[in-house]
């Protein structure tokens, strides 16, 4: 088992975390429906410290050699898999500026009066 | 046939004035569209001060976009051919109404204006070991023969101006021709020269040279598997 503090700790950092999410959606750095990810991870991590023998009993039933390894395994593929995503969507937002500056540039041409 | 040539110009000012006036002097008949791609001289001030038919971006958005953006004002006036043609003064217009020969002719899709089709010039250095080894990647991924894939002077037909125009990655570069040649078929070329560029400063040195190259021969091969 855990010892004590570094349980408390786990728990501080958990929480530390939820709450800096929460302070960039009041300070409108980011939207709340890009924050649900990161809310929903602090939330995780908050319970797994909280509960650390959830997450043990789960990496000893699947197999792993320590719980350590499972929960790096686990937040490793989830951070893979949000930075691709976050790959696409930068790819789709370069698409649209570019189509956007585009069309200024072709109205531009129609009518020069307007810039 | 009413083709329109597009002159993607971003920091062009040496020698934007020169290829214009060759341009129009050696074909009279052809539409032309300089794209200042958000340049940062004086490209912009010539264009409106010698009254050249040219768009100005509002931020540098690279080549494929800017390119692009010739395809939809080809698309939206309604072109039947249209040809990528460098602001550098690479490109020697006089090869335009012989491209345009063939397309029609033919009824191709694609035609290159290609350095290496008659054999009388042979890439040399980095880029002549990638391009033999795009042309051989082509070869093998689509089963046709480009001599110069790489080569930037190309001409297109109506059905591939809509593609371009309309298409969420559709960029002017050597992996597109190889789809093209593959799902569209017609590709062809005519042997060309090229002068060497008169002004301004080339994007190839040598670390670029790999990048481009690597990149363009795993996109051919993505493109072969995933499109």
């Amino acid at each position: 088992m855990l010892p004590l503090y570094l349980r408390i700790l786990l728990v501080l950092g958990a929480l530390l975390s939820l709450a800096m999410v929460g302070q960039q959606v009041k300070k409108n750095k980011i939207l709340i429906e890009d924050a649900v990810f990161w809310v929903v991870l602090a939330a995780v991590l908050v319970i797994m410290a909280l509960f650390p023998g959830l997450v043990m009993s789960l990496a000893y039933y699947l197999g792993f050699m320590s719980a350590s390894n499972f929960v790096y395994l686990v937040v490793i593929a989830l951070l893979l898999w949000k930075v691709f995503t976050n790959s696409g969507e930068i790819s789709r937002l370069k698409a649209k500026v570019n189509e956007l500056a585009q069309e200024i540039a072709l109205a531009h041409k129609d009518h020069p009066d307007r810039r | 046939m009413r083709i329109l040539a597009i002159i993607p110009a971003y920091n062009e000012e040496a020698c934007l004035e020169n290829t214009v006036e060759q341009l129009t002097s050696a074909c009279p008949e052809i539409d032309y569209l300089i794209v200042n791609d958000g340049s940062r001289d004086a490209t912009e001030r010539i264009i409106a001060e010698r009254h050249f038919n040219g768009v100005n971006l509002p931020v540098n958005t690279g080549l494929t976009s800017a390119f692009r953006l010739g395809m939809k004002y080809a698309l939206r006036n309604g072109y039947d051919a249209a040809v990528q043609f460098d602001a550098d003064g690479q490109h020697l217009p006089e090869y335009i109404p012989i491209m345009a020969h063939t397309l029609s002719e033919h009824s191709a899709n694609i035609v290159i204006a290609s350095r290496y089709l008659d054999g009388s010039a042979k890439p040399t250095g980095a880029r002549g070991v990638g391009q033999r080894l795009i042309t051989l990647l082509i070869k093998l991924t689509t089963g046709c023969s480009i001599a110069d894939p790489t080569g930037g002077m190309r001409m297109y037909n109506k059905e591939m101006i809509r593609l371009f125009a309309t298409s969420f990655d559709a960029a002017p570069e050597p992996d597109m021709v190889a789809l093209i040649a593959r799902k569209y078929g017609g590709v062809l070329e005519i042997p060309a020269k090229m002068q060497e560029r008169q002004g301004g400063s080339s994007y190839f040195d040598i670390i670029n040279v790999l990048k481009y190259m690597a990149r363009t021969c795993l996109s051919i091969l993505m493109m072969r598997v995933l499109k």
